[in-house]
């Protein structure tokens, strides 16, 4: 039996290799919109999961999320840098980390901040020490610089017509393990280099109050400040710290967490569940990937017609070769098993060629996603793909069916008389 | 080895007023040899498909032995056909992509009817009616070799009857000789009932009676003739 239909389906070779095509692109494409939806919806919650609550200037809370996890370029306004002195020594705490954006090395963002945020996304570094003095960077695991390396930070990127700091050349002194996260790709410098590089002393909320400007910047680019490259770092922060855009906050409770989210809304700050802006984002990407589901299983459906029309047609075209099969004494239950095995056999044949290539897809657009976000996103499958799978061979199990019965009536005469 | 009874049979097909075979009565006993002539249109393979059970009798019956398959319900005409009757047709009805054997084997295969004795069987057959090679590709075979392949797919499950529809008519002269001494010379050794439709007057001769059709109708039966 399978050696007839084998032997069949190799004189229908280009036919039987078309249908398997067309069956593995549908499939295909619902496999990467399922698989790519779930790596971005994974991947980003992995990397949400790091921190509980950002506390920044009042604005967007899905900017202040994007920012702060995915490390986006985006205009974050300002926020007094008593928030960031408060939340240091409040007990309900486990460690607050200001972080300040804005400039670049090589397409890599240079991020200030403290080595408390260094010890939470890499508890053992990868290579070296954290940064001592105000001239040390620590690089993310994707940075490719080596130990010693010197990074000149440029203010804005590269594309926007950014400057030089001349003031200032960073020493790379250790490497992060890898997070998975954005942080893989940042530069990590000590905060207060990055507010000395940018003139900032202290922080004036009149002077500053309804600035937007990006990143820790004084107004105007006159500042022509002097960094001491070799002068310790400092981590304490009082009421006279400048202005930053986040604070990272890590709280000891849950219940801490909701405390600290309700105290810093207010009218000068905003405090956000990284986890809960992204569950809204996620709600969007749901919508979208219905739509393009939609648009997948109706490709399907239409393949699945054109399949259907191809092996009706097929089935007519064999009418001879079937009555034969009947007049030499095969019972009809074999030749509807062999009709319908083939069918059977080229959805399967396409089912598992969609399987691969859309497997395939995905991980190449979580590659090139990781590459320029940095966020690990993982492809799976997962249980729930399953019950799609069943509807898929159900599917094809009905649809093969349909030409195999056809077969029944077949008068074995009249078709070898055609 | 079975009798062939035919009473009453009519084949009509829808938009025809006047029946295309029309058999008040034929008798052939177990073992004999009819060769079936008439010309283009006169109902020969119509008679073939029915006394094979490939088409059911509009009205009458037909009977091989004890059994009346104009009676019998689709499945179980096809079972009798695939045990009973060996048929060879005009065009050979090979299967591509297979070779000789598996060609032989295949409605065996199909029916699940395949024992290590039908293996040797097969084996024995093509040796017989003359392939050299039976795992040749059945493709590559000549005409005249594929002839001899269906005739020993024919005979494969032993049949009691073997029913043959013009099997030289697409085949040169000498090759057809070959073959139509094959198929006589077999159906006596394996002690078949033997009905031939044939223009091919040669063939007719090495058979016992020869019946002439024209509209459906006997209009000339050797054995009526002899009787006279
Ligand atoms: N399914 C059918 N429907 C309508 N008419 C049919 C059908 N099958 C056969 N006929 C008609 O029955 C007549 C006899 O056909 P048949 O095939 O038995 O002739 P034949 O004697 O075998 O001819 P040939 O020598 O050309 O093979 C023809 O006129 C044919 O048109
Ligand atoms: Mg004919």
């Amino acid at each position: 039996m399978i050696r007839f239909i084998l032997a069949d389906l190799n004189r229908f070779k280009a036919g039987a290799f078309a249908v398997v095509i067309l069956i593995a692109l549908s499939v295909a494409l619902s496999v990467t919109v399922t698989l790519q939806e779930r790596a971005v919806r994974l991947g980003s919650a992995r990397a949400a999961e790091k921190f509980d609550l950002l506390v920044g200037a009042a604005g967007s809370e899905t900017q202040l999320a994007l920012s702060a996890e995915f490390l986006q370029p985006s205009p974050l306004p300002l926020m007094s840098g008593r928030v960031l002195a408060k939340l240091s020594v409040d007990p309900r705490v486990d460690f607050a980390a200001p972080v300040g954006f804005g400039d670049y090395a090589d397409g890599h963002p240079v991020v200030g901040t403290t080595s408390k945020l260094i010890a939470a996304l890499s508890p053992a570094l990868a290579q070296g020490a954290a940064f001592a003095s105000l001239g040390d960077a620590v690089i993310g695991a994707d940075v490719p610089k080596r130990i010693g390396a010197e990074i000149k930070p440029m203010h804005g990127g590269a594309e926007e017509g950014g400057h030089t700091h001349t003031e200032i050349v960073y020493t790379v002194t250790g490497r992060m393990a890898p997070t998975g996260t954005a942080w893989d790709r940042a530069i990590l410098v000590p905060i207060r280099a990055v507010w000395q590089l940018h003139g900032m002393s202290s922080y004036d909320a009149h002077d500053h109050g309804d600035e937007t400007h990006g990143s820790v910047e004084p107004e105007g680019h006159e500042h022509k400040a002097h960094v001491s490259v070799d002068a310790a770092i400092d981590e304490h922060f009082d009421v006279e710290t400048p202005g930053i855009p986040a604070v990272l906050v890590k709280p000891k409770t849950i219940a801490d967490a909701y405390r600290l989210r309700q105290e810093y809304r207010g009218e000068a700050t905003l405090a956000v569940f990284p986890a809960e802006v992204l569950t809204r984002l996620y709600a969007t990407l749901g919508d979208a990937r219905g739509l393009l589901l939609a648009i997948a299983i109706g490709t399907q459906i239409i393949v699945i017609a054109a399949v259907l029309l191809v092996t009706i047609m097929h089935v007519s075209a064999r009418q001879r070769q079937i009555g034969a099969l009947r007049a030499f004494g095969a019972p009809r239950r074999a030749v509807v098993a062999i009709v319908w095995g083939e069918l059977f056999l080229l959805f399967l044949a396409g089912f598992a060629a969609g399987l691969v290539i859309g497997y395939g897809t995905a991980h190449l657009i979580s590659a090139t996603l990781t590459a320029t976000i940095a966020i690990r996103m993982p492809v799976e499958f997962a249980r729930e793909d399953l019950s799609l799978a069943f509807w898929f061979v159900g599917l094809a199990v009905l649809v093969s069916i349909l030409p195999a019965l056809s077969t029944l009536r077949l008068s074995p005469a009249r078709a070898l008389r055609s | 080895m079975l009798a062939l009874d035919i009473s009453g049979l009519e084949m009509r097909f829808p938009g025809l007023d006047t029946p295309v075979l029309s058999l008040p009565r034929l008798h052939l006993p177990a073992g004999r040899q009819l060769a079936v002539t008439g010309a283009s249109g006169s109902g020969k393979s119509t008679l073939v498909n029915a006394i094979t059970g490939l088409e059911t009798a509009t009205s009458g019956s037909v009977s091989w032995g004890e059994t009346n398959i104009s009676a019998l319900p689709t499945g179980r005409r096809d079972a009798f056909r695939a045990t009973h009757i060996g048929l060879v047709m005009q065009d050979f009805h090979l299967f591509s992509g297979l070779s000789a054997f598996e060609n032989v084997m295949l409605p065996a295969r199909l029916s699940r009817r395949l024992t290590p004795a039908a293996r040797e069987r097969a084996l024995h057959l093509l040796e017989t009616t003359g392939i050299a090679r039976p795992h040749q590709n059945i493709e590559t075979l000549s005409r005249g070799e594929m002839q001899r392949v269906a005739v020993a797919r024919a005979l494969l499950s032993k049949p009691g009857v073997i029913v043959a529809d013009e099997p030289t008519a697409s085949l040169d002269r000498r090759t057809g000789e070959d073959v139509s001494e094959l198929i006589v010379r077999l159906a006596r050794q394996e002690g078949a009932t033997l009905v031939v439709v044939t223009h091919d007057l040669a063939l007719m001769e090495r058979l016992d009676r020869r019946i002439a059709l024209d509209g459906g109708r006997i209009v000339e039966d050797s054995a009526e003739v002899r009787a006279a």
